[in-house]
């Protein structure tokens, strides 16, 4: 729920039982004193008719008005009870019940009682009493509308600085950081918020900083140790007498030296595309790249007897760094035939802003969803390093570019969009 | 042949200096920037390894000292970096050589000989092992005088093992020599095999002597001398 309709709903919730009960106090004071000016009427005629009563010679009946509503009438005693009363009257004309008000009193003249009954129809204070109850009704409606609509606009104007904060926040992307920046606003609270989101971005930002600055440097670092390493290795190689055993201990050391070496490159390579280090720009021919890169992979796509078919008609051409373009190109093509079976197949096709990519092997052991992720191995056991297709992953998003996949009839394809 | 190696950590120093000692080479090292740009500009070197990161200075001043001298040194650089930026600024000034950090002892020697032979022979050089002769000009191998007929990389081997005679050469080693970056992304040890026994067969058929002794586990050693 939005938070103007939300205040909007508190505010109704609370008004209404208010204005109910102030309409119902209003009411019964207004009907009160409508009663009020009903009995002094009623009571001035009483006395009228006292006055009336004061000049008979003998006793009779005497009706005050022609619609027999006040009438003196003698009596013997007091049957009914004197005072105020409210009755209904049938109205034969009206053909319907009309209320009435009715004031009876007795009066003692010349020993004779007489019953004075006076009847006031109060049609007339009900009228007034349902035209100021309306018009209390269409002012009521009309402050709620009002009231509505002027929230409404107010709380578009007043919240409108928040709304461009909420923009800027969506449109972050930590990579371009410097791009994004709040406006000062009038409003204190507004300011205070994008004060504070301002010194949260930027610690984020240097956190982010820092963290790239990490691996780039402790892959750097690493270097120098692992060629000490490397090197004590070679040169214990060199001794005559080693035994079968300690020559095994050396090649195993020896290959993972290879192996950090090839993990620190592949790391300090990724810190290197996502810091946008790579700025060259040229126009790539994939034709050319893609033949390029079969030919240095040709050792190994004979071994594993791969057969590699190439639908390239047309020449896909894309502005990019010449050197990421070669890294992406074998990056996917190693990955093709790493994941292969001997004597499988690889397809590679241009289309155009599209290059396909796609090879026989066994399904994904892994999600998806980890498939670009650095360090996620299908195969444990496998001699990969995890990186290739996160490096891969890293050139298409530097550039905006898209990469999907998908494993149809077992085929793994890869599918680049430029 | 007089080396100067500019590199600052300790245990990689003592590990370059005592394999370039053994092929022969005086080797001089230093670990800073000062006593480097005092070396160099006070004596002579056929080759210069030089580390791009020194303390109190920038391997690459090394370069362009050297180069306004009038040096006539080979320049290798030795770097932990490697970046594109430095590799190719480097080279720009003068550098003849460019090795990233971690290398193989082995591929730093072949470079060095490979270096000092242009050099020393503006192109004209011939190496002798015995009955093989390779002259790298023509990428050409004779044996006995007989020409051999081999592939790229069966060359590049040869080369390599000559390089480094009498050595023990890791498997490791001579991938990235022959496929450099892309060597860990293959079984490349299947590959040297092949390349390997197919050089070996070409070589004997022209009466040549196997001198590839198989070290078990680790790699092979071209052993020349007896």
């Amino acid at each position: 729920m939005k938070l103007i309709s939300k205040t909007l709903l508190y505010y109704l919730l609370i008004s209404l039982p208010l204005l109910l009960i102030a309409g119902a106090f209003s009411y019964y004071l207004i009907n009160d004193e409508l009663r009020d000016g009903t009995d002094e009427s009623l009571r001035r005629e009483q006395h009228k008719a006292e006055q009336v009563i004061d000049t008979f010679a003998q006793p009779h009946t005497l009706f005050l008005t022609t619609d027999s509503t006040a009438f003196i009438q003698p009596v013997q005693q007091q049957r009914l009870p004197s005072g105020y009363l409210d009755t209904l009257i049938y109205d034969k004309e009206e053909e319907e019940y009309v209320n009435f008000r009715m004031l009876r009193t007795y009066y003692t003249f010349k020993q004779q009682l007489y019953q004075i009954t006076i009847l006031k129809t109060t049609i007339e204070e009900e009228e007034l009493m349902e035209g100021i109850l309306s018009s209390f009704t269409l002012i009521l409606g009309f402050l709620l509308i009002a009231f509505i609509i002027v929230n409404w606009l107010l709380a578009k104007k007043l919240w409108s600085p928040f709304h461009k904060t909420l923009a800027v926040l969506n449109a972050y992307d930590i990579k371009n950081h410097e791009q994004h920046s709040f406006n000062p606003v009038n409003t204190i609270e507004f300011n205070q918020l994008n004060d504070a989101l301002t010194k949260m971005m930027e610690k984020i930002y240097l956190d982010y900083q820092q963290q790239k600055e990490f691996t780039e440097n402790a892959a750097h670092e690493l270097q120098t140790p692992l060629a000490v390493i490397k090197a004590s290795a070679e040169l214990l190689m060199q001794s005559s007498n080693l035994k079968e055993e300690e020559m095994n201990r050396l090649q195993v050391i020896d290959n993972t030296i290879k192996k950090m070496a090839s993990l620190n490159k592949g790391l300090l390579l990724l810190s290197k595309i996502e810091n946008n280090q790579f700025k060259e720009q040229e126009a790539v021919s994939f034709k050319q790249l893609v033949t390029k890169t079969i030919d240095s992979y040709a050792d190994l796509l004979e071994t594993k007897q791969l057969k590699l078919h190439l639908k390239m008609d047309a020449d896909l051409v894309v502005n990019m760094d010449p050197a990421l373009a070669d890294i992406l190109m074998s990056n996917l093509l190693q990955n093709a035939i790493r994941h292969n079976h001997i004597g499988g197949n690889i397809t590679i096709e241009l289309r155009d802003k599209q290059l396909f990519i796609s090879n026989s092997g066994e399904a994904l052991r892994i999600s998806v969803n980890d498939l670009f992720v650095r360090f996620k191995k299908n195969d444990a056991s496998k001699d990969s390093l995890g990186l290739g297709l996160s490096i891969v992953k890293g050139i298409v998003d530097s550039y905006g570019f898209g990469i999907s996949y998908g494993y149809v009839e077992d085929l793994h394809q890869f599918c680049v969009s430029f | 042949m007089k080396i100067l190696l500019i590199e600052d950590e300790p245990e990689l120093r003592k590990s370059i200096k005592h394999y370039l000692h053994q092929e022969g080479y005086v080797v001089e090292s230093v670990a800073d920037f000062i006593k480097a740009s005092e070396k160099t500009s006070d004596y002579d070197y056929d080759c210069v390894l030089v580390d791009i990161t020194l303390p109190n200075g920038n391997g690459l001043d090394i370069i362009r000292q050297l180069k306004q001298n009038n040096s006539k040194a080979g320049i290798i650089i030795i770097s932990a970096k490697n970046s594109t930026t430095d590799k190719i600024q480097g080279l720009d000034l003068g550098a003849d050589d460019y090795l990233a950090k971690p290398f193989d002892l082995a591929e730093l020697n072949s470079r060095i000989k490979a270096l000092i032979r242009r050099r020393n022979f503006e192109g004209n050089s011939s190496i002798v092992a015995n009955e093989i002769t390779i002259i790298p000009d023509e990428r050409a191998v004779k044996v006995n005088d007989e020409l051999v007929n081999l592939t790229g990389k069966e060359y590049d081997l040869l080369l390599f093992f000559i390089s480094n005679k009498n050595r023990v050469v890791s498997k490791n080693s001579i991938a990235e020599h022959l496929w450099g970056d892309d060597s860990d992304q293959m079984d490349s040890h299947d590959f040297i095999y092949v390349h390997l026994r197919n050089l070996r067969k070409k070589l004997s058929e022209k009466g040549c002597t196997d001198y590839v002794q198989t070290i078990y586990g680790i790699g092979y050693n071209f052993k020349l001398s007896s």
